[in-house]
């Protein structure tokens, strides 16, 4: 297994994609075969899994909670507008087109017909309105709010049309309108206080699966809706999530038959499973990034040459060795998943490789003729980072530069993040496959992005604010390509490399396709044999 | 503290202060300590263990659901435990200082130096090696499927009864070599009463008083121990709720959950002591 | 007397590696080579290497000292502090008794891991916490016995003729009363070891323990359960070591008991 097993597939659909651009600009005919992953022909009907479930999600509510936990099997009953295909494509999904006006100021999307809630009532646009509304209101609390803030007024023209009105173009407004935070739910669904704790009951979405059962640190029970409106669609009759209390007992359920399917946090735990009769396992590219962060307001590292030295000294792909066991790959400034449809190749990057003799020059010119004392942060829990760090320290010594190292408690981490105080730091997280998604708010300048690493640069503003008013796909790849020379350059972040994401399935369980951002979207076209 | 809920909901989306004061709000997390404790008080007196902060559910009907679980995996713990215990404790007390004894002492030490957890791992590791079988990890209660639920406990009540028959039989047999050492016993062994007569009849019988008082702390100690076992093998239950409860800071969780488990041991203790009165007849009024 | 002998060979054992681990394993417990990660026991490397490269003997072997010490300084404080306090409200008696001994209870009414996990986990992982839940946790059990020990002491006639022979209640207190029931508390605190060496190894295995990279015996279990189908060195030689020093304590306690009379 040297290869994805992703790389046809994603060729293929970057085929597509390549024809099917601007997606913004033709109405798609019909529904788009690759909805959630590839279609297998051979397909059929009826089943029941179980799927392990390392991280139990505290809620299901897609409105005001943020746990990726939850993110990850929320996505098969609720439903945004689009899908976030992994190529970058926003896909149609509750929308049939979408339309930019001219000047960029205004989205028409027309919607699908025949789309029905779970409760039974057919979808409209007062739905979709009055849903987006709700999520972009900051005082509900959804943290999606900030990605809706260009958003100006919502207006349901007829009962099969929406347009979205922006304070200023967003060319990414689609693949915001996906399935991270939020989605389509009945009119008046939340005006109920009790309206979050009711979600943990019932779903009220349109997707593929509904709620039958959610048990909080123990199962999750959904069953195909009879009435979702992809024909055919789903294959599963039931799936079952069941929290697994660590990644052995996960191996020893594939291997016993009780679990169909895992998704593993850490790569390496899939070893034991290597030659395990009747269970597959498979190698995803993933959205999410393992990065060093570089807090440019924290002393050491507040002169950019000092930064440049730090990249200048670290082999990434030793670090990835270490932490990972090799389960990954090394990028630049884009995650792996993103790498082919927006990355700048590593050779065209600043300070990509190893150069100590430049990096000891660079830390003289600095001031630092003697090196320098850090502190590097990780967090606990999460595993990798102590390999990680004991390596970049030792890799950091080589230019003088002497490393502590502080773990901290997550919530206390996420305290100093917010506070734009992170200083010298892991950090370990994921995208929407869309460049604006990725980089506008974490590097642009507050208040329209969130800047936690306080690199307030004017250059990266003006190229963030461009890259997100730009529809035209090739001006849009060129400004976020010339963006991530900037970062390279600049080195506010140190992205590492990206883990990928390893499945393991019964083999009775077929046409399983890992999302990279580690969501369960490939449940609604997976299919049990016999 | 490190950390509270708004900050673990919010993560890496952004510095938004409007959705944050909205959340912390939501909460009650913006009013002072001393008046979210008092009103945590004031509520538990009439009765009212709040809201789950993540699931907006009542706690008690949560803390209800946990206790059923934690329940059964206590009381088949301790049922196992005193089926094997008691009689290897009275065996080991009748045949002290013989071969069978050591053995039996040995077994008692073993099991309660065996750290439970290190025991259901092992013991889950085994089953997979040895017998390709491991428990369904998802749990349903015995009303839903008695196969499975059956399945589910088997583990973890396995690894937890090793320590509790551990401690019974020590206990018991510490008792029995006591008893049989008495002045009535030798004397009734004189008047030449059967074996049976003198175990059972009279050493067992005096023995039940204190065992009484020792099996409430037995089912004290399995309501620590499941607290682990059920992280281990991912049963819903009270350890769960209040271990998740303190990782996500969802607190009135954890309020109910520890106040629920105080209940359940003052009253095993309550419970305990009236028992004791009424089977020691020197204590009869 | 064997087993109590056999429990003395092994708590003078843990003992050496508690106070000079660097003795026996060499190799630092903390140094990473991922070149030689997940390797089986060998000459190099007796109890194997871990995830990340690291000598698992050396790190069960320097483990001692985190487990066994930090188990010992909290059982040393609550001796200190609860035994101190119950010798004097047993003595002295009146509303200080009866305060102390009712919050006593309160304290006894949580199961001691419930309490473990409470203190910990809302004050957060890490040594100083751990040793203040385990030492709290274990107070009342030192009082208990401190008090009952000295309330039976004062009723004794060599108090009495202290008394009358001048003696005050502070110098009764400390030359006689005190002195007299050090030996209960220590058979106490061999009796209340191996129990909480099982909540600490809990709390370790549960993550509110130390943290890592430290080798505490149950962090060494919670890291290593993840790979226990590929690298069974790494959970099995920690549990054991938790089982053998528990065993140990057992063994001794059984044995002071005996000689104690109690």
């Amino acid at each position: 297994m040297t290869e994805f097993d992703i790389s046809r597939r994603a060729a293929l659909s970057l085929a597509l994609a390549g024809m099917a651009l601007p997606a913004s600009a033709q109405p798609a005919a019909g529904i788009d075969p690759l909805l959630y992953g590839p279609t297998d022909p051979n397909a059929r009907r009826g089943g029941r899994i179980t799927v392990g479930n390392l991280v139990e999600p505290p809620a299901m509510d897609p409105f005001r909670q943020a746990a990726d936990a939850r993110v990850r099997v929320s996505v098969l009953m609720y439903q945004g507008l689009f899908f976030e295909d992994q190529a970058g494509i926003a896909r149609p999904l509750l929308a049939e087109s979408a339309t930019p006006a001219a000047d960029g100021k205004s989205w028409t999307f027309r919607l699908r017909r025949g789309v029905k809630f779970h409760t039974g009532a057919p979808m409209t646009s007062a739905d979709v309105k009055y849903s987006y509304d709700f999520m972009r209101n900051p005082a509900n609390g959804s943290p999606g709010a900030g990605d809706l803030s260009s958003v100006a007024s919502i207006e349901a023209p007829d009962d099969h049309t929406v347009v979205f009105h922006l304070a200023k173009p967003n060319s990414a407004l689609p693949m915001t309108l996906t399935n991270k935070y939020g989605a389509v739910v009945p009119k008046g669904f939340l005006d109920d206080a009790n309206s979050g704790p009711r979600m943990n009951e019932i779903s009220v979405g349109t997707g593929p699966f509904k709620l039958k059962q959610f048990r909080p640190n123990s199962v999750i029970v959904m069953e195909r809706f009879a009435d979702y409106w992809q024909p055919g669609l789903p294959y599963l009759d039931e799936i079952t999530f069941a929290a697994m209390p660590n990644s052995a007992a996960m191996v020893v359920g594939l291997q016993s038959r009780r679990i169909d399917l895992g998704v593993f946090s850490r790569p390496q735990d899939t070893q034991a499973l290597a030659n395990a009769p009747g269970v597959e396992v498979h190698r995803w590219p993933s959205l999410d990034q393992k990065s060093l962060d570089l807090d440019c307001n924290y002393a050491p590292i507040k002169d950019v040459r000092v930064r440049q030295a730090l990249a200048l000294a670290i082999d990434k792909k030793q670090v990835m060795d270490a932490s990972i066991a090799g389960y990954g790959k090394v990028i630049g400034t884009m995650v792996a998943g993103m790498e082919s449809a927006w990355g700048v190749p590593l050779d065209q990057l600043a300070f990509q490789h190893p150069d100590l003799e430049k990096a000891r020059g660079l830390l003289r010119a600095a001031g630092h003729p003697d090196g320098l004392d850090i502190e590097l942060t990780t967090i606990i829990g999460y595993d990798w980072m102590d390999a990680a760090a004991v390596t970049i320290s030792e890799q950091l010594k080589r230019i003088g530069v002497r490393v502590s190292i502080r773990k901290l408690d997550l919530g206390v981490w996420v305290r100093n993040l917010r506070a734009r105080d992170m200083g010298f730091t892991f950090n370990d997280w994921g995208t929407v496959p869309d460049p604006s998604l990725l980089f506008f708010r974490h590097f642009h300048s507050v208040p329209a992005g969130a800047d936690f690493r306080n690199w307030n640069n004017a250059r990266a503003d003006a190229l963030l604010d461009r890259g997100q008013e730009t529809a035209d796909p090739a001006q849009r790849r060129a400004i976020y390509a010339e963006f991530q020379k900037l970062l390279a350059e600049e080195v506010p972040t140190i992205m590492l490399f990206s883990a990928d994401k390893l499945t393991a399935n019964r083999t009775r369980l077929k046409n399983y396709v890992q999302h990279g951002t580690g969501w369960y979207f490939g449940l609604a076209k997976a299919w049990v044999e016999g | 503290m490190p950390g509270d809920i708004v900050g673990q909901m919010l993560g890496q989306t952004g510095t938004d202060r409007a959705a944050e004061q909205a959340l912390r709000g939501f909460f009650g997390l913006d009013r002072p300590l001393w008046r979210q404790f008092g009103d945590w008080v004031g509520a538990t007196l009439t009765g009212d263990l709040g809201r789950s902060w993540y699931q907006g559910r009542a706690v008690w009907t949560m803390v209800w659901e946990a206790f059923l679980v934690t329940a059964e995996v206590a009381g088949a713990t301790l049922a196992l435990a005193t089926l094997v215990g008691v009689p290897l404790g009275v065996v080991a007390g009748i045949v002290h200082g013989s071969r069978l004894d050591a053995a039996i002492q040995g077994f008692n030490l073993i099991g309660l130096s065996a750290p439970v957890f290190w025991l259901g791992l092992m013991l889950l590791v085994g089953a997979s090696a040895v017998l390709d079988w491991s428990p369904p990890f998802a749990w349903s209660g015995p009303t839903e499927d008695l196969g499975d639920n059956l399945s589910i406990l088997v583990l973890p009540v396995l690894s937890l009864a090793l320590l509790q028959t551990a401690a019974y039989s020590q206990f018991v047999r510490g008792l029995m070599v006591e008893e049989l050492g008495r002045d009535y016993i030798r004397a009734a062994r004189a008047k030449g009463m059967t074996p049976f007569d003198i175990h059972f009849r009279h050493a067992l019988a005096n023995v039940m008083v204190p065992l009484v008082t020792f099996m409430g702390l037995v089912l004290i100690q399995i309501l620590g121990g499941v607290v682990i076992i059920e992280s281990l093998f991912s049963l819903p239950g009270l350890g769960r709720l209040i271990l998740s409860g303190i990782q996500g800071r969802d607190y009135p969780v954890v309020q109910g959950a520890l106040f629920f488990v105080v209940l359940i041991a003052t009253t095993v203790n309550l419970v305990v002591d009236l028992l004791y009165g009424l089977l020691d007849p020197r204590l009869k009024p | 007397m064997t087993a109590f002998r056999l429990g003395l060979v092994l708590a003078l054992i843990f003992a050496v590696l508690l106070l000079a681990p660097g003795l026996v394993a060499p190799q630092s417990p903390l140094a990473l080579d991922p070149a030689r990660a997940l390797q089986a026991p060998s000459a190099a490397h007796w109890f194997g290497t871990d995830d990340v490269g690291r000598d698992v003997f050396a790190r069960v072997v320097h483990g001692t000292r985190i487990t066994l010490g930090l188990v010992t300084l909290s059982l040393l404080l609550a001796l200190l502090v609860g035994g101190g306090l119950g010798v004097v409200a047993g003595f002295a008696g009146g509303w200080f008794d009866l305060a102390l001994a009712r919050l006593a209870d309160m304290v006894q009414t949580f199961p001691p891991i419930i309490a473990g996990v409470m203190i910990t986990g809302v004050l957060g992982p890490g040594a100083t916490n751990l040793v203040l839940a385990l030492s709290v946790i274990y107070l009342p059990s030192f009082f208990r016995i401190g008090r009952s020990a000295a309330l039976a002491e004062a009723q004794l006639t060599y108090v009495e003729a202290a008394r009358a022979a001048g003696f005050s209640e502070p110098a009764i207190l400390l030359r006689q009363v005190l002195p007299n029931t050090l030996p209960v508390l220590v058979l106490n605190f061999v009796i209340i070891f191996p129990l909480a060496l099982q909540i600490e190894a809990a709390l370790g295995f549960l993550g509110l323990g130390v943290l890592p990279p430290m080798p505490d015996w149950g962090a060494i279990l919670e890291q290593g359960k993840n790979f226990i189908l590929v690298a069974w060195w790494m959970s099995l030689w920690p549990g054991l070591f938790v089982l053998a020093s528990a065993l140990a304590m057992m063994l001794l306690g059984h044995g002071l008991r005996a000689r104690l009379g109690r």
